[in-house]
């Protein structure tokens, strides 16, 4: 035991249960696994996918409905991965980590994207805590966000810059196959000799047209997604995050809220849309970063502020409705030699010190750095900077629990602090999943605490699966590599472009 | 000739237009005696005819449309009062930008375009960066030879021309086009003198918002755009229901997007994403493999009638001077059409 790591919590997520009969559960995704453990004695409940048997059958589920799902892209691994699902007996590896976790408001259902195979995977949270997993669907590009709209619809923005909507359980019936009716034509080149010119392209549209006419006997059905999806809005860009947010109609005779769609991307965009149906609407843009934005987060006491943040060396705060800046947050004292930094997570959330008026909390930790900044966000949109929290190691996931006033933070118990490449040289001896520190109110300013409670102490005994210390490099790079991305969006240019005019 | 002579060839002529663009700019508009700025020729800015959009490329753009120093572009079009300036501390115009040509090539929409709306200030956009740059010399070379026309003549005589700003400077020496410019001068004086339109490099599909702001523009063309023929290409389509929810974005309630392309295929896939459907059992007709008809983008734009295109001059233009329709008249192609018009935003669902 004391060879391996652990794997550290990529994402965790309270999921709070409405029906006062079960207890709150904490849901935690790492390596390849989703963890439950009960919030008050950090009993270890379930896990997914349970080993043995319990794998062969989510598979098969999941195998059924790749195989209506979109067309995948044509990958190496494909064969492999067949013949893994087939295979029932061997503990599937087809996918190495779960990179999204999120629950929906009501605490109902948690949804998790599971890395390699693109799946957005919606569970329910069984009274004793266990994954019943409602549905698998494939999506046809990799999901960088994953929200909620009203009615639980999953709002889903992907790395070819499209938002989808899809109701949060798909309705029995599969959608009513192709929306052209009738049998899917063969396709015809769109080049015919009138738009083509040269000699070779000739030639290749004669061997095209020879082609289709070869086809049109075995016409094959395009796989397409049969479940329901719906596009909403596209960016010519990577999308980062997208979030949704309701606000009162400003019209007073109005009692229906007006819903927003906010989108960033790789390119230094926020978009405004409405909501759906008109999300081809777009209200505004919010520019003003000058690197890419990895993380929206709009407070839900305070609906129109919007905190953005990515690979610029600060925050901006917005009146997103008005597209107005309205501060600019430093998130590193300005040095020489500025260090590139990326924000990889803005949390906020609304507590109470002795029956006081409430700390609207907004909380930034860094990609690869071990220290959570903390903030207050005024009334009039000011972020007012309070103590920092020094964890041991790299914040990867942060979770607030307003009741306690305590917030949880899970830590990357492999690399070192800091560093998003380096692993320490030996694993600790009992590893550190998870740490949380209490809010005290300091002399005018907020202070932090470290508890160690029933929920830490289990959770981090119990640890995870192992990662072996003496992992080739290769491995370690593909592990770095899925917990570390965010450095990758930063644009790089090539010398050759560089080099010419402008 | 070898393969590097010829680029070598290239970037010689290309530094020397530099230079002498350079060196009218710096002095004004006069012309030292016995160089005349000649047009650009195409041949030395050649490109392949594709770029990829989703690629970064060494972009330069605003921060926003607030940012966008457009007094570099139209210095005749300068507020004369320097106080005046936007967020990036460049001047302001008179008067917004408010004609855009989407995939411009190498200008002859632009320069069609001029003297029809001579008081209008065009933009054309280009992702390739050598015709882009072709693009900038042929016009500052066109405008450069309209000013000589101008000192020859009686400025006085030419009211639809805005008249330059800048101090008059003495008549200089006589032009005469002894290039061997593809394009020749044109020899009379035209309306605007070519000082209202420009050309810059972008990517509109990543960009467009960073230089245009919501309803800034009245006319948006799209003429000739890269087809895309392969499916797995299709995605960089430069129209497509994503993208036309941008385009609506810019375009001002009653303005214009006008379309124009010779690949049948595309002009019915231009139909389809503004929400008009193709003929069912159409030729160009794919089935489902785009996601047409599903954004309901189709609520923003309303097809111009054959009626109204024959009205309108742009289209006339569009089908006339732009260099592939130009190429597409030659091979005796077939040149489709298709105009809309922005409505106004629908209301809120109540």
């Amino acid at each position: 035991m004391a060879e391996n790591f652990q794997h550290p919590f990529q994402g965790i997520q309270f999921v709070k249960r409405k029906n006062g009969a079960s207890k709150d559960v904490l849901v935690a995704s790492a390596g390849a696994n989703l963890y439950s453990y009960a919030v008050e004695s950090g009993q270890r409940l379930s896990v997914w996918p349970q080993d043995g048997a319990d794998i062969a059958t989510v598979n098969d589920t999941g195998s059924k409905l790749e195989h209506e799902g979109p067309p995948e892209k044509k990958r190496k691994v494909d064969s492999s991965e067949n013949a893994t699902k087939t295979a029932p007996a061997k503990k599937a590896a087809i996918w190495s980590h779960i990179p999204i976790l999120a629950s929906t408001p009501d605490g109902e259902y948690v949804v998790a994207l599971t890395g390699e195979d693109k799946c957005i995977r919606v569970f329910q949270i069984e009274e004793d805590g266990s994954f019943q997993q409602l549905s698998a669907r494939p999506m046809p590009k990799r999901p960088c966000s994953i929200t909620f709209m009203d009615e639980n619809d999953i709002l889903i923005g992907d790395k070819f810059g499209d938002v989808y909507s899809m109701p949060l359980i798909p309705s029995a019936t599969p959608r009513a196959v192709p929306r052209a009716p009738g049998q899917i034509k063969p396709r015809q080149p769109a080049a015919t000799n009138l738009t083509v010119h040269t000699q070779r392209n000739l030639k290749s549209l004669e061997m095209q047209q020879q082609q289709l006419a070869d086809k049109v006997n075995k016409a094959k059905d395009e796989d397409k997604p049969t479940f329901e999806h719906q596009l909403l809005l596209g960016h010519v860009s990577l999308l980062t995050d997208v979030a949704f947010v309701s606000l009162p109609s400003p019209d007073p005779s109005s009692a229906r809220k007006r819903g927003y769609i906010l989108s960033a991307d790789r390119d230094e965009h926020i978009r405004v849309s409405r909501g759906p149906p008109q999300a081809h609407v777009i209200e505004n843009y919010c520019l003003g970063h000058s690197s890419f934005i990895s993380k929206l987060c709009v407070p839900q006491w305070a609906p129109e502020y919007l905190i953005s943040g990515g690979g610029d060396p600060h925050l901006l705060v917005w009146n997103w409705v008005a597209s107005q800046i309205l501060q600019k947050v430093p998130l590193v004292a300005p040095t020489p030699e500025p260090k590139d930094v990326a924000v990889r997570g803005i949390w906020a959330s609304s507590l109470s010190l002795d029956n006081s008026h409430p700390i609207h909390l907004v909380l930034v930790a860094l990609e690869g750095n071990p220290t959570l900044q903390s903030f207050t966000l005024g009334p009039d949109g000011a972020l007012t900077p309070h103590n920092t929290i020094k964890t041991t190691s790299n914040i990867l996931d942060v979770q607030i629990r307003p009741e306690i006033n305590t917030v949880l933070i899970s830590v990357d118990c492999i690399r070192e602090p800091g560093s998003t490449e380096d692993w320490q040289s030996a694993p600790a001896s009992s590893s550190t999943l998870l740490e949380a520190y209490c809010l005290k109110q300091g002399n005018g300013t907020l202070e932090w605490e470290p508890v160690t409670d029933a929920l830490i102490n289990s959770v981090n005994a119990a640890g995870t699966s192992n990662v072996a210390s003496d992992a080739e490099q290769k491995a370690k790079t593909a592990l770095n590599n899925s917990l570390y991305g965010l450095e990758n969006l930063r644009k790089a240019f090539r010398e050759e472009d560089a080099g010419s005019v402008l | 000739m070898g393969a590097a002579a010829k680029r070598q060839k290239r970037e010689e002529f290309r530094k020397k237009i530099a230079a002498a663009t350079a060196e009218t700019a710096r002095d004004g508009s006069a012309c030292p005696v016995g160089s005349v700025l000649n047009l650009p020729q195409k041949k030395y800015y050649r490109q392949r005819a594709h770029a990829n959009p989703f690629s970064d490329h060494m972009l330069s753009y605003p921060l926003s449309p607030a940012h966008m120093d457009w007094a570099t572009h139209f210095p005749v079009y300068v507020n004369p009062d320097p106080t005046q300036t936007n967020a990036s501390g460049a001047r302001k115009l008179l008067k917004e930008v408010e004609v855009v040509d989407i995939g411009c090539g190498f200008g002859g929409l632009l320069v069609g375009l001029a003297p029809v709306l001579p008081d209008t200030l065009m933009v054309g956009m280009e992702i390739r960066i050598q015709v882009a740059e072709y693009l900038t010399n042929r016009i500052h070379a066109l405008r450069h030879q309209q000013h000589n026309l101008l000192l020859h003549k009686t400025p006085s005589s030419t009211p639809a021309t805005p008249e330059p700003l800048r101090e008059q400077t003495p008549p200089a020496a006589p032009s005469t086009p002894d290039s061997p410019s593809e394009t020749s001068f044109p020899t009379s004086v035209i309306p605007g003198g070519y000082n209202n339109i420009t050309a810059l490099r972008a990517n509109t599909m990543k960009f467009f918002p960073n230089f245009f702001a919501r309803h800034q523009l009245s006319k948006i063309f799209i003429c000739f755009p890269d087809p895309h023929f392969k499916a797995r290409k299709h995605k960089a389509r430069i129209v497509s229901e994503t993208l036309n929810a941008e385009y609506a974005y810019a375009l001002r309630p009653g303005g214009l997007l006008y379309t124009i392309t010779d690949v049948e295929e595309y002009h019915y896939w231009i139909l389809r994403h503004f929400g008009y459907q193709g003929p069912q059992d159409g030729e160009g007709g794919e089935g489902n493999e785009d996601q047409a008809g599903h954004g309901g983008v189709e609520g923003l734009f309303e097809r111009l009638t054959q009626e109204e295109l024959d009205g309108d001059e742009c289209v006339r233009v569009m089908m006339d001077s732009t260099e592939e329709g130009k190429k597409v008249t030659r091979n005796k192609g077939n040149k489709y059409v298709a105009v809309f018009r922005r409505r106004e935003d629908p209301a809120w669902p109540l």
